[in-house]
């Protein structure tokens, strides 16, 4: 039963990891540009919700005004700085978004200082339970939210004409202009997305774990996230992000205690510290090196 | 090259009157350079993106910490800094022998989040979160360990690493790294050993980086494991960028930019008094240069000193090609 409790935590937060590799993977397929910003504007977007509730707005309205303000951020980001980057090299380019994402600790350091904040209630307190499971409506809350907004994500993406054409520029971007395409208008309109979905899954994991400069962090570790994912799929950040919140819920709770069991039986070390940080990088290393796809990628979505 | 090391002695003489601030801004460059010219060679002139130089300096830190709290000289410590970062380095490099550009760049990510926990779990090399002490060690005999004896430590270490840098790029083992950079198929086609070359670039990488790891460790007298999170990658990364990509100048330019830098807006905060915005800002400033640069320099500062100097020097050019025109027909 502990087992499933841990599972189910951790899929809520494997959920909120999921938006947020969608905004990188959306933004590299489109342009080719790796965005190391994304934990940055998950960041600005939790911090807009928070400065828009204490303004007095209802924790609704204000999720919704500060994803509009982070769409915002997102296009004037994007026309700002990667717009005149088109022909610079790969390494410009991952540099200059992390010199957005200073900028963004920067600002947010300026305005709300460096210490943990109490992040405003998003949702009702109390839980249910289901089956000798306890689950809090924060968590089935963000659980649900990420799953809808997901798969509406995913079906405009495949159904609707802007869905189409965002594909065809993220496809074959000469064949895109060739046809008609504005592709540097679908890059802003992809950018733009991204950003919004960074903003609403800052917002929940702020929700679940509290809001501080911290919540960046966020953005590196949808990196392994990407890579299982397979880099250049959709779905396959969806799945990808689930298995990781799962896997590093199941190795908080359960192989820890087990391996520091075995550990204070033979050696000096009392504590592994924060394993399940590390276990999506140890999982990112042996995945490039067996199946650098990853799990839904396909062979030539190797970019060289 | 003389120039250069005209410079490092006239620095080294003129260290005396510096008086202790000046002499940590000097090392504190110094140093910094010394490890932005390890990653250049590996990015610069190899092409091998890497984000994980932090983690890779405080390796080189807590090796020349152990060896010197077990009573080795300052410069053993050092070299012995470096051949256990060069090998450490080399493991990092291994999946670039599968993976290319991106791919490889986001595995070191996943390498510096591993060794930054490592440094966290090996207690009894690391002291884990508490951080390792370093008592000073004296350097082939002499006790240097002031602030001005480590400048001088660190430039000369510096200055000898250049010259060795320069020569290396000169050879056969350098060219093929440049070749790779420029294209791995090429350097196949040539009947270059690829893997063999990169693990190369790895190692020499690794050993500079050790060393100026070592340094930092001996300056600062203590080895912690959040003084090498990804944000001090960052840091190098930018050096060799705003400094400029596979240039030997370039890694000394940058150094001292991304030092100076915030010492500077930290020290004008001071003086105006908000010393807890201060960070925020230098912070500020730094990322904005950083997107400034990439915008509209990509090559870095000192193609961008080329470039000025050629337009300076372009009215004299003129002036002189034109009285050359008017005495070659006074002739006539």
């Amino acid at each position: 039963m502990f087992i499933l409790q841990l599972i189910v935590a951790g899929l809520a937060v494997g959920s909120v990891y999921a938006i947020i590799a969608l905004g990188i993977v959306l933004i590299y397929k489109c342009s080719g540009v790796v965005n190391f910003a994304q934990g940055g504007y998950a960041m600005l977007g939790a911090f807009f919700t928070y400065a828009l509730t204490t303004a007095g707005l209802p924790s609704a309205a204000a999720l919704v005004v500060s994803l509009l303000l982070m769409g915002v951020v997102g296009a004037l980001t994007q026309t700002l700085i990667l717009r005149p980057m088109l022909k610079a090299p790969v390494v410009a380019v991952m540099m200059a978004t992390l010199g957005i994402l200073i900028i963004f600790r920067a600002i947010c350091l300026l305005i709300w200082g460096p210490d943990q904040i109490g992040f405003p209630k998003l949702f009702p307190d109390g839980s249910i339970e289901v089956g000798g499971i306890f689950m809090t409506y924060n968590y089935v809350a963000a659980f649900l939210l990420s799953a809808v907004l997901c798969g509406a994500f995913l079906a405009f993406y495949r159904y609707t004409p802007l869905g189409l054409m965002q594909r065809c520029t993220a496809d074959n971007t000469r064949a895109a202009l060739a046809v008609g395409i504005h592709v540097s208008n679908q890059v802003t309109i992809a950018w733009t997305a991204s950003a919004m979905l960074a903003g609403l899954g800052g917002s929940l994991l702020a929700s679940l774990n509290g809001l501080s400069l911290g919540l960046s962090n966020i953005g590196l570790v949808a990196f392994p996230v990407i890579v299982l994912g397979g880099m250049t799929s959709l779905p396959g950040a969806v799945v990808a992000g689930l298995i990781l919140g799962v896997l590093q819920a199941v190795t908080d709770g359960l192989l820890t205690p087990a391996i520091e069991r075995v550990l204070r039986d033979y050696t000096e070390i009392y504590s592994v510290g924060a394993l399940q940080q590390v276990i999506p990088y140890a999982l990112l290393v042996v995945v490039l090196l067996v199946r650098p796809q990853g799990i839904f990628g396909s062979k030539e979505s190797e970019r060289v | 090259m003389l120039i250069l090391i005209c410079v490092a002695v006239a620095t080294i003489v003129v260290l005396p009157a510096l008086g202790r601030y000046g002499a940590y801004i000097v090392y504190a460059v110094t140093i910094a350079a010394i490890g932005a010219l390890a990653l250049n060679l590996l990015i610069g002139y190899c092409g091998q993106i890497s984000f994980c130089h932090g983690a890779l300096l405080g390796v080189g830190a807590y090796a020349a910490g152990n060896f010197g709290n077990a009573g080795q000289d300052m410069s053993i410590s050092l070299l012995a800094a470096g051949v256990v970062t060069a090998l450490v380095s080399v493991l990092v490099g291994l999946p670039a022998l599968r993976l290319r550009g991106l791919y490889f760049a986001i595995a070191t990510l996943a390498a510096q989040f591993i060794l930054e926990f490592l440094f966290r779990l090996l207690e009894p090399l690391t002291h884990g979160v508490a951080g390792l002490m370093i008592k000073p060690a004296p350097f082939l005999g002499m006790d240097l360990s002031n602030d001005r004896g480590y400048a001088a430590i660190s430039i000369v270490i510096l200055v000898a690493s250049l010259i060795g840098v320069s020569r290396l790029l000169r050879t056969d083992l350098g060219r093929r790294f440049i070749l790779i950079r420029d294209s791995e198929m090429v350097a196949r086609g040539m009947g270059v050993n690829v893997a063999l070359t990169k693990l190369w670039a790895f190692a020499i990488s690794g050993f500079l980086t050790g060393i100026a790891g070592g340094l930092l460790g001996f300056t600062t007298r203590i080895a912690a494991p959040e003084a090498f999170e990804i944000a001090l990658s960052v840091d190098y990364v930018a050096m060799i960028i705003v400094g400029g990509l596979g240039s030997l100048p370039g890694a000394l330019i940058g150094a001292g930019f991304v030092v100076l830098l915030p010492e500077a807006v930290q020290r004008f905060g001071e003086s105006l008094g908000a010393a807890t915005q201060t960070s925020a800002i230098r912070e500020m400033v730094f990322g904005l240069l950083i997107i400034v640069f990439m915008i509209y320099e990509p090559r870095g500062l000192y193609a961008l000193g080329g470039r000025l100097a050629r337009r300076l020097r372009a009215p004299f050019r003129r002036a002189g090609a034109a009285s050359q025109l008017a005495k070659s027909e006074g002739v006539n």
